[in-house]
């Protein structure tokens, strides 16, 4: 894979794309980020680095919540998870992207 | 949040983000290992693939919202080391502000005192006074006494209204007769101003009456001056006589100290007694102050006062037809004209702050240029942008409140050291309020700020260009050019502004100048003038007794060798006192009421003329056989005679006077006219009664010595003391003096605004200094090649000179343009000259680009004596 074809996050949509995985359940730092790359197949380029002050800020914001657990291997990892007021805004989010989505496609590939 | 709790948290919270970072990179070397990866590289991978470490844990910290406070107290910390590494800047950088900060606030601490500060009264801005003013002019009058009785009756805007009048005090009795300033007031003064004694009380309701008893309140001052402030001298009786019989007063009150009418300064307070009988009669002598009903507005009181003017002219058309009434606010009143000169002063002083915020910006930039390695690298470290911002910000600020609480400690010494250097009588209103106190440390503390954040942003805005590649492989030499068109910017607007203060300090200096240079029409050299109010009540009408007191304590001063002329008058040239009146030519049928013919009077003496050197054209001066019983005589001066008989010969001529028994007078004389109200007013026209004719209360003597004034000082007092034993004198001063006081505040305005001149000036040629030593010393590596190439050092010299005089041509044309914008508000505070003077502006002009040469020439020498080999060698 190489680095043309990896597209760099839009200012705000790390936080959509953090809540959109914690969906699926609690989730240490480093596996949110696996899951991004993976589920994006590998086409979002998230550096690593920038996950952490966003989940500082999504905790601030009372999005998610933060617990210190073991993980599969033994090892101490912190887990957020989402909060309900972090549901309703990833709906909210949800939406809005949708549309933003197929009004941006109705301008690229108009019919 | 308790503050250990608050750091315990904090703590814990460091420890899970280090513990959260070190888990994910573990985890991710781990991944990267299971890939097969050699365990070197998937470290590195997985660092590189984090980004920079530092940044992320800052920024994440950042979130919790509390490190704003903490990053603050690093950058305080950081800002107090750098400066510290660095004093030389940081003691000009301070010096500069706290000058420009000092100037400021203590000019400042005037403007707050005297214009914004509430009057010491209770509810001050229910005050007001209330004139007389003729519909054709703006000039407030002093009020008729049945006018005063009419609207004390009629009007329904006051709670109260009380008239008075400045008359001195004589005081006998316990040691020296002395005189004070004594103000006559009606019974309700103390209440509608709401001030209460300090000690025994103030005047009763009735007190005023005519048969009421005579009792004194006193100042704080005179109570510790001649009563050494003992409780004990209420109810005592004093001598307010000065004469043979004795008309004791009773003392039952003490005012709290700094009390004091504003324009009225007294120490002897006594109740005005009016009598209903013989006021119609009077003339225009009180002044008035009431106190606003609840509820009631300025303009309602207006409107109505004005109705009962139209009332009392329509009732008494001789003595009111063409006059009306003016309600002022007593604060508006206080102030007056001294506004227009306090914000001018302010204004001006302000941009001396702002030359001085320009020359710190400038040092700042200068050092941020040097500083652009550091930057680099800091961005390069993992700082912010917005973080070195916040950076450069807290140093400005530590610099300019550094440089404000210096400047304030300067005006809290200064202030009170000018206010003591000034003559007691200084006309400035409120003075002995004036303190550098809590709200103008307020005013300090937040122009400091202000200051701050104006020459901080220049440099932080430099933040901006920092750029990794070539800072820092530049060795931090390449930046200079960068920010040097803004530096350059700002000397251009130091020196516009020195250019505007500086000519507006050039109008006044010259309009200062022509007014010195008037000619008051007297000859005041060995002049000294004895002021006093003759003792003797009020109500005394033995005026032959008067007339007979002034001639004999005259013939006494006459006879003392050391004495060449004596005469009285009744109010001096230039004491800011002047009486005047109608007066109409007799063989001209009498003029409408309110239309007549009329300007100033004096009650002077015989030999009053020669004593005070004013040429006598025409006729004759007073003599001593003009006395009463003699056919009444005027002298008139030329503006009068201007006037009053355009293509005749006054000399013969009557004139009906409105004055004291409205005497028809036959003119005997015409004299040169004098300035009698201040050197800016023109001559007025004035009409001379005698003093033998119309024997006045208020008298100065004027004494001209043979040689040595002040040892004939005692002489005099002596002889006056054998007419009048218990005869006090107000005041002894040269006339030569009285005519100094008289224009001692335009003195004072010049000489601030020569003071704030010189400083933007000195100012501005450091400026231009700086940025040219510092162009100089950048350029040292061209320089030295310049001259190893064969350039004359003299080439180099004007090279250099000619970047310095740009900048100075540039500044200073901005600053004219900007001059002939502004100073027309000088324009009311000027004498003749207009605000557009060329003599001015050329003037300034040459002495800008003289300093601007003065202030390139130290770096451009330095500049021709580079030596090549050294400089070349040294890169």
């Amino acid at each position: 894979m190489s680095d043309k074809e990896r597209i760099e996050l839009l200012q705000g949509t790390l936080d959509m794309l953090i809540l959109r995985t914690l969906q699926w359940g609690p989730q240490h730092g480093h596996g949110i980020g696996l899951a991004i790359r993976n589920s994006s197949d590998d086409v979002l380029q998230v550096e690593h680095g920038s996950l952490y002050p966003a989940l500082q800020r999504l905790r601030a914001q009372g999005l998610v919540d933060a617990e210190w657990k073991i993980t599969e291997n033994k090892q101490r990892a912190r887990y957020y998870r989402l909060t309900t007021k972090g549901k309703k805004m990833l709906a909210a989010e949800e939406s809005r992207w949708n549309r933003m989505v197929a009004a941006i496609a109705r301008v690229m590939r108009p019919v | 949040m308790p503050l250990w709790s608050w750091l315990f948290r904090r703590k814990q919270e460091e420890r899970d983000l280090e513990d959260e970072l070190r888990f994910h990179l573990e985890s991710e070397t781990q991944l990267r290992l299971d890939r097969g990866e050699t365990p070197e590289s998937a470290r590195q991978k997985a660092r590189q693939e984090f980004g920079n470490l530092t940044f992320v844990q800052e920024e994440a910290r950042s979130m919790w919202g509390w490190g704003f406070v903490e990053r603050i107290g690093q950058d305080l910390r950081f800002a107090a080391r750098t400066l510290r590494k660095n004093p030389g800047f940081a003691a000009v950088a301070v010096l500069v502000l706290a000058l420009g900060i000092g100037a400021t606030t203590a000019i400042f601490s005037v403007v707050d005192s005297v214009l914004l500060k509430p009057l010491r009264f209770a509810q001050p801005d229910k005050l007001v006074m209330v004139w007389e003013r003729r519909f054709d002019s703006n000039h407030n009058n002093v009020v008729q006494t049945q006018n005063y009785l009419d609207w004390r009756a009629r009007n329904r805007s006051f709670e109260a209204i009380a008239a008075m009048i400045g008359m001195p005090a004589n005081l006998a009795g316990s040691g020296d007769p002395i005189q004070v300033p004594g103000l006559r007031v009606s019974a309700r003064f103390f209440q509608i101003l709401g001030v209460s004694p300090i000690l025994g009380r103030g005047f009763r309701p009735d007190e005023d009456r005519l048969d009421a008893p005579c009792v004194a309140v006193m100042s704080h001052g005179l109570w510790q001056r001649r009563f050494g402030g003992h409780e004990d001298v209420i109810g005592q009786r004093i001598d307010l006589s000065g004469g043979p019989k004795p008309s004791p007063c009773e003392l039952v009150g003490v005012m709290p100290a700094g009390f004091s009418f504003p324009g009225l300064p007294a120490d002897l307070y006594l109740a005005l007694r009016i009598d209903p009988g013989t006021a119609p009669g009077d003339g225009r002598n009180y002044r008035t102050v009431a106190r606003l009903r609840p509820g009631v507005s300025l303009a309602q009181a207006q409107q109505e006062m004005s109705a009962i003017a139209i009332g009392t002219a329509q009732e008494r058309p001789r003595m009111n037809s063409g006059w009306s009434a003016q309600v002022v606010p007593l604060l508006e009143q206080t102030v007056g004209d001294t506004r227009t000169i306090l914000l001018v002063l302010l204004g001006a002083v302000a941009f001396v702050l702002l030359i001085a915020c320009a020359n710190v910006a400038n040092l700042m930039l200068m050092r941020a240029s040097s500083r652009r390695r550091e930057m680099t690298l800091r961005v390069a470290l993992g700082a912010g942008r917005r973080r070195l911002l916040q950076q450069m910000i807290v140093e400005s600020l530590l610099v300019s409140i550094a440089g404000g609480l210096l400047g304030f400690l300067m005006a809290l010494w200064g202030v009170p050291a000018i206010l003591r250097f000034l003559p007691s009588g200084f006309p400035l209103p409120r003075m002995q309020e004036i303190a550098v106190d809590r709200s103008v440390l307020g005013f300090t503390l937040l122009i400091s700020i202000g200051c701050g954040l104006v020459f901080g942003i220049f440099p932080a805005l430099q933040v901006n260009r920092v750029r990794m590649t070539g800072d820092l492989s530049q060795g931090g030499r390449g930046g200079s050019a960068a920010n040097r068109g803004l530096r350059n910017l700002l000397v251009i607007a130091e020196v516009a502004v020195a250019v505007l203060l500086v000519v507006g300090a050039g109008l006044m200096l010259r309009s200062f100048l022509l007014l010195n240079q008037v000619s008051t029409g007297i000859s005041p050299e060995r002049i000294i003038t004895f002021r006093m109010m003759l003792a003797t009540p009020l109500d005394d009408h033995f005026r032959e007794n008067r007339a007979a007191r002034i001639s004999q304590m005259l013939d006494r001063i006459r006879a003392l060798p050391q004495v060449a002329n004596a005469a009285a008058t009744q109010f001096l040239p230039f004491s800011g006192s002047q009486a005047g009146s109608d007066y109409n030519r007799t063989d001209r049928p009498a003029p409408a009421p309110g239309s007549g013919t009329g300007g100033d009077v004096s009650v002077v003496s015989d030999d009053y003329f020669r004593t005070m050197g004013i040429p006598v054209l025409a006729g004759r001066e007073f003599e001593s056989r003009d006395r009463r019983g003699a056919p009444p005589v005027a002298v008139i001066n030329q503006a009068a005679a201007r006037m009053l008989y355009p293509t005749e010969n006054p000399i013969g001529h009557r004139l009906k006077v409105f004055w004291d028994g409205d005497p028809a007078v036959e003119i005997v004389g015409v004299v040169a006219d004098t300035h009698h109200d201040g050197l800016e007013y023109p001559a007025q026209p004035c009409l001379f009664l005698a003093q033998a004719q119309s024997p006045t209360s208020f008298v100065s003597l004027v004494v001209r010595t043979r040689d040595d004034a002040a040892s004939a000082v005692a002489a005099v007092r002596q002889q006056m003391q054998q007419v009048a034993p218990n005869q006090g004198i107000e005041k002894v001063e040269s006339m030569e003096s009285v005519i100094a006081s008289s224009v001692a505040r335009p003195r004072l305005e010049v000489t601030l605004m020569a003071i704030f001149g010189a400083l933007a000036l000195t100012l501005a040629c450091v400026g231009i200094y700086a940025v040219i030593s510092y162009s100089v010393q950048q350029r040292t590596r061209e320089l030295g090649i310049r001259l190893a190439l064969g350039a004359a050092p003299a080439s180099i010299l004007r090279m250099i000179l000619r970047e310095g005089m740009l900048l100075a041509v540039s500044g200073i044309a901005a600053g004219l343009l900007a001059s002939l914008a502004l100073t027309r508000y000088l324009a009311t505070l000027l004498y003749t000259v207009k605000p557009s003077d060329p003599a001015v502006y050329v003037t300034v002009t040459l002495i800008l680009a003289m300093a601007a040469i003065a202030g390139c020439c130290a770096p451009a020498f330095r500049a021709t004596r580079v030596d090549p080999a050294i400089t070349l060698r040294e890169e």
